[in-house]
């Protein structure tokens, strides 16, 4: 669905953010995109989507390059920002003006996703807070049927029991010809939900692979002294949390934090194990 | 799907516009409306209510309130079509809706150069007609003078001294003065565009030193050409230099249009946010 050949792209001439990064994102997955605080992720989602042009190298996204912005892609593209605007309009008007230039839009589906939410309908979307406001949003993006979902941080804002309904409304919207990539830096929140983990580290992706892939090449486990097994580990209550190299094939949880701080800490030691 | 132009396309561009904005554009012509509406009522208040003898020259605050009010009311619509571009969350919301640049661009057209422009005549036009109606209800509308300019020397003619002022301002003589609010709006709506803040202040400040630039140009350029060398005009100030010279300018304010207007399209074309 998406393939990214070479693409390099810097806010500034001098100055990338990305240098010749490759990567192929196909339909029926989740993808965690994740990294450090200006590692790109928002500017990675925003080159998908159109809303940045690269310097170099090429961008397809569903046979289409983004950065045309030709209606026949964005039918098919929800973008859920982080920060994002709602006109002082009530939700009815909101949809009458913007679902009609989505063939596939799913009223009932969308009335579903705000009464899940527990949005108030008749109030104006100015008046909502910034929760409600994301939770109509996601709402509103879910149920234009596009095939392409990029949410960027959209846990942020949402309370905990919003949280709990987002994943589980993410993991129903899944289908075999969607893409959904979620960034966000609150890896908790993605935990269960998504299948595939993305890592951006100094301007290129530091790691690409499926849960399976990752608990298959990796063990996730609590031990009381470190040895040289251990790749990386964090002192906690009862010893370390580690991540070790899966050589017995143990079934362990994924533990995104923590895999998260070992391809930061330990980028030379991982990559072997993933290529 | 025709990713270019699609009518129907258009038309929702142009609704979800207006469910947007309509709110906020019918307050900003409401108050334009007052505006006007107070003018005349404190220009002819006086000679409605009958307490001071009525003079022509009473209704001479219509042109330049028609031309400045008309000028603000105009460039303040098309400065603020794109200006929220200049802001990530509403631009990102905005150059994500699947319609293409060129009809989000035409709308723009539509609203700034073409809506605005309309509208704004429209209410001149209602509030003039309201109170010239009523003036004309209280004195008399025509009054006899002698010409001298007919070739047979005085003629007597009737003069309407409480004409409407699109019946006396039509741009009959020049017709070129249709592009003038094309014109104006395009290089207002460039400016919302090219502009992160305070478009109108920039833009007008650009549009000053751009055409003082211009002028500076035309006049130096004029001096080194002319400078003592005599004029011959054989054709008098009537003849088909005058016609050519307007065709000219109109021409010139046709395509400094469609300049503005095609900056503006590409400029939109390579937002990014």
């Amino acid at each position: 669905m998406i393939k990214i050949n070479n693409l390099n792209f810097g806010y500034r001439k001098n100055q990338l953010l990305f240098k010749n990064m490759s990567m192929q994102l196909s339909t029926g997955h989740i993808y965690g995109l994740l990294g450090k605080n200006g590692a790109g992720k928002s500017t990675l989602l925003k080159n998908i989507a159109g809303l940045v042009y690269a310097d170099s190298g090429s961008m397809d996204v569903m046979g289409y390059d983004p950065s045309k912005r030709q209606p026949a892609l964005l039918t098919e593209i929800c973008f859920i920002p982080e920060e994002f605007y709602l006109p002082s309009i009530k939700i009815d008007a909101f949809v009458k003006a913007n679902a009609a230039f989505y063939p596939n839009f799913d009223h009932p589906y969308f009335t579903a996703l705000l009464a899940e939410f527990d949005i108030p309908v008749t109030q104006k979307l100015i008046d909502m807070s910034y929760g409600q406001k994301k939770k109509v949003i996601i709402a509103f993006g879910l149920a234009t049927q596009a095939k392409l979902v990029i949410m960027d941080e959209p846990t942020n804002g949402l309370d905990i029991p919003s949280k709990a309904q987002f994943r589980k409304i993410m993991a129903s919207a899944l289908t075999e010809d969607r893409c959904i990539i979620i960034s966000t830096h609150q890896v908790r929140d993605l935990d269960n939900l998504i299948d595939t983990v993305i890592m951006l580290d100094e301007n290129s992706v530091a790691l690409k692979a499926s849960v399976e892939e990752i608990t298959n090449r990796l063990c996730f486990k609590r031990v009381k002294e470190l040895d040289d097994k251990v790749i990386y580990a964090e002192p906690s209550l009862a010893g370390y949390n580690a991540v070790m190299q899966n050589f017995h094939q143990e079934d362990s949880k994924l533990d995104l934090e923590l895999l998260f701080n070992a391809v930061l800490a330990e980028k030379n030691k991982l990559k072997p194990i993933f290529n | 799907m025709n990713n270019t132009f699609n009518i129907q396309r258009f038309g929702l561009l142009l609704k979800r516009q207006w469910l947007e904005f309509g709110k906020i554009y019918l307050i900003t012509l409401a108050v334009a409306l007052g505006v006007i509406v107070t003018f005349y009522s404190f220009s002819l208040w006086g000679y409605i209510a009958e307490t001071k003898p009525f003079y022509e020259r009473a209704l001479n605050f219509r042109e330049p309130l028609f031309l400045i009010f008309g000028f603000l009311f105009i460039t303040v619509i098309a400065s603020n079509y794109f200006a929220h571009l200049g802001q990530k969350p509403k631009a990102i919301i905005d150059l994500m809706i699947p319609a293409s640049t060129f009809e989000k661009f035409l709308t723009g057209i539509f609203f700034t150069a073409i809506l605005s422009t309309v509208s704004f005549i429209f209410i001149f036009y209602v509030t003039d007609l309201a109170f010239l109606a009523k003036l004309r209800s209280v004195y008399h509308s025509s009054s006899t003078r002698t010409s001298y300019t007919d070739a047979q020397g005085a003629v007597a003619i009737v003069v309407d001294n409480l004409a409407y002022f699109f019946s006396k301002n039509g741009p009959h003589v020049y017709k070129g003065l249709y592009i003038i609010p094309f014109f104006v709006t395009s290089i207002f709506l460039l400016g919302s565009i090219y502009f992160n803040k305070f478009h109108y202040i920039k833009t007008t400040i650009s549009a000053m030193v751009f055409s003082g630039i211009w002028t500076a140009i035309i006049f130096k350029s004029g001096k080194l050409l002319f400078d003592n060398r005599t004029l011959i005009n054989r054709m008098g100030n009537n003849g088909p230099a005058k016609d050519n010279v307007e065709l000219c300018l109109a021409l010139l304010l046709v395509l400094l249009t469609l300049i503005f207007w095609s900056i503006t399209y590409v400029r939109l074309k390579e937002k990014q946010v």
